[in-house]
């Protein structure tokens, strides 16, 4: 009975601590990654842009400003709707590998579970938007919806692609976890065809984190030159300033999310330990290293998959929005997904008749392995 | 002590993660976290201002200086909710509204018909 109280007091520590440390750290990072993505962008299209510390003089200015609520509006769902995307924001980071250690509550939630807290940011946006009375806000909330319903298909099969490969690569383990998948990256089961099946996920998942943060060219919701903002059209204030928060944790947990995915490389493995080592004095350096290893990470992703796309994109209607993604986006996942399964046949051994001839692919080793990589 | 035996095991079983063979969570220990969040992030928002002036203009819906009709004339009808993934797939509901004749025995033709392929994958398969 000791040692349950003892891990009930334990876990209740790292949801009290890690919940309002990773808050702090979310709500900070992603406002210094919205200012990093908005100077970056300046610059790609010829601009001096705004300071990287905008974004916290953009928050603290709404707080100063009048929150109003509309006539129209439900006050109580219209208020409620901004602190119910950021608070579920804020839980998805104590379930993802953030910094390049382990999530803090491993053990308690998996990739799934992610996956369905990702849409109740999204889905309160929505709500509010509906709440608000204003045909542009609804029009934006409706059109929030199709933008869902649209990129959950490739996400899914991305995530099963990944889960699937690791579960012939490692039995008797839970798949789903991220602390699993961060601790076997993929790429060290994937022969050549693998590898390529990993790429265009890769490649879809980027496409998709654009849509999951309603940015250029998958922001039709707000098409702040159409629907005069949208779905955020009647919110101002601090009710504006928890949405433009969510916005920022949002693009952080999305880019941890990738970064757990296909690139949890930690710097204590490439220097050649074994494991990460216990906290103490000497082993600062190794961890202010990760730290900093997955923070670059993070913001490699934001620039690939968010400020190099809307530089470079205009913004699509919401049914070319649906086709993208229903179309070719789907059928490129599932040629991924057909790569990676193929090359499992083949990394197992199988015999492959093609034309009549019977070709043994059990000699293809790991990418990693060809390229000499240990 | 047996009132605090009988707590502790409820909390036990409260706080079991729920697994399945390929899934796992711990509804509390979330609940936790959204109860911590939720404080966290409404004593954030406490710091903005609170105030508005609720006898002018601002409190109005915005719509571009258009006027404002009545509130059952301005709502998207639910009918048009989904309209981008209907308008992307027209072709498909098209196929399928033709397909959808109201005549039975075309219903238990396609019935027969993907009974037939289903068997015939099925036979393939085994």
């Amino acid at each position: 009975m000791e040692q349950y109280i003892i891990d009930l007091l334990t876990t209740g520590a790292i949801v009290l601590f890690g919940t309002i440390g990773l808050a702090l750290f979310g709500i900070f990072f992603g406002l210094l990654y919205k200012g990093v993505d908005r100077k970056l962008s300046a610059h790609m299209q010829g601009r001096i842009g705004p300071p990287i510390r905008q974004p916290f003089r953009d928050v603290s200015k709404l707080f100063v400003k009048e929150n109003i609520i509309p006539e129209n509006a439900i006050p109580w769902i219209f208020n409620l709707a901004p602190l119910a995307g950021l608070i579920a924001t804020i839980s998805i980071l104590l379930y993802i590998p953030i910094g390049g250690f382990e999530p803090l509550l491993s053990s308690k939630g998996d990739l799934i579970l992610i996956l369905y807290l990702l849409i109740i940011p999204s889905l309160a946006m929505v709500t509010g938007g509906f709440s608000s009375g204003s045909p542009y806000a609804t029009v934006g909330a409706q059109r929030e919806m199709v933008t869902m319903i649209a990129y959950e298909f490739p996400l899914a099969i991305i995530i099963i692609a990944i889960a699937w490969k690791l579960s012939i690569n490692l039995q008797n383990t839970n798949v789903f976890a991220l602390s699993t998948i961060t601790a076997t990256p993929i790429w060290n089961f994937v022969g050549p065809l693998g590898f390529l099946g990993c790429l265009v996920l890769l490649f879809v998942l980027v496409v998709v984190t654009p849509a999951e943060l309603s940015k250029i060219p998958f922001d039709s919701p707000e098409a702040e030159t159409e629907l005069a903002g949208g779905l955020l059209a009647e919110y101002s204030g601090r009710n504006l300033a928890m949405f433009y928060l969510t916005d920022g944790v949002k693009t952080v947990v999305m880019a941890s999310i990738i970064v757990a995915l296909f690139f949890p490389f930690n710097i204590w493995r490439m220097i050649g330990l074994d494991a990460l080592p216990a906290i103490s004095l000497e082993a600062i350096p190794i961890y202010t290293a990760e730290i900093i290893f997955f923070l670059i990470k993070v913001l490699l992703v934001i620039l690939f998959s968010l400020t190099l796309i809307r530089v470079s994109v205009a913004r699509l209607k919401i049914d070319q929005i649906v086709y993208t993604y229903w179309v070719p986006l789907t059928l490129l996942a599932l040629v991924g997904l057909i790569c990676i399964m193929w090359d499992g046949w083949t990394m197992e051994g199988h015999i492959i008749n093609i034309f009549g001839f019977k070709i043994q692919w059990s000699a293809w080793p790991s990418m990693f392995k060809l390229l000499g990589i240990p | 002590m047996l009132l605090f035996i009988a707590i502790l095991d409820t909390f036990k079983l409260l706080l079991k993660t729920l697994s399945t063979n390929s899934g796992f969570w711990n509804p509390l220990v979330w609940c936790s976290v959204i109860v911590i969040a939720f404080l966290i992030v409404y004593s954030i928002r406490s710091f903005g201002n609170k105030e508005y002036k609720k006898d002018n203009e601002q409190v109005k819906t915005f719509l571009s200086g258009n006027p404002e009709y009545e509130k059952e004339q301005m709502h998207v009808k639910s009918s048009n909710v989904y309209w981008g993934f209907t308008e992307t797939l027209k072709w498909v509901y098209n196929l399928l509204n033709k397909m959808h004749t109201g005549n039975v025995s075309d219903y238990v033709l396609w019935f027969v018909v993907t009974m037939a392929i289903f068997f015939i994958l099925i036979g393939v398969m085994i």
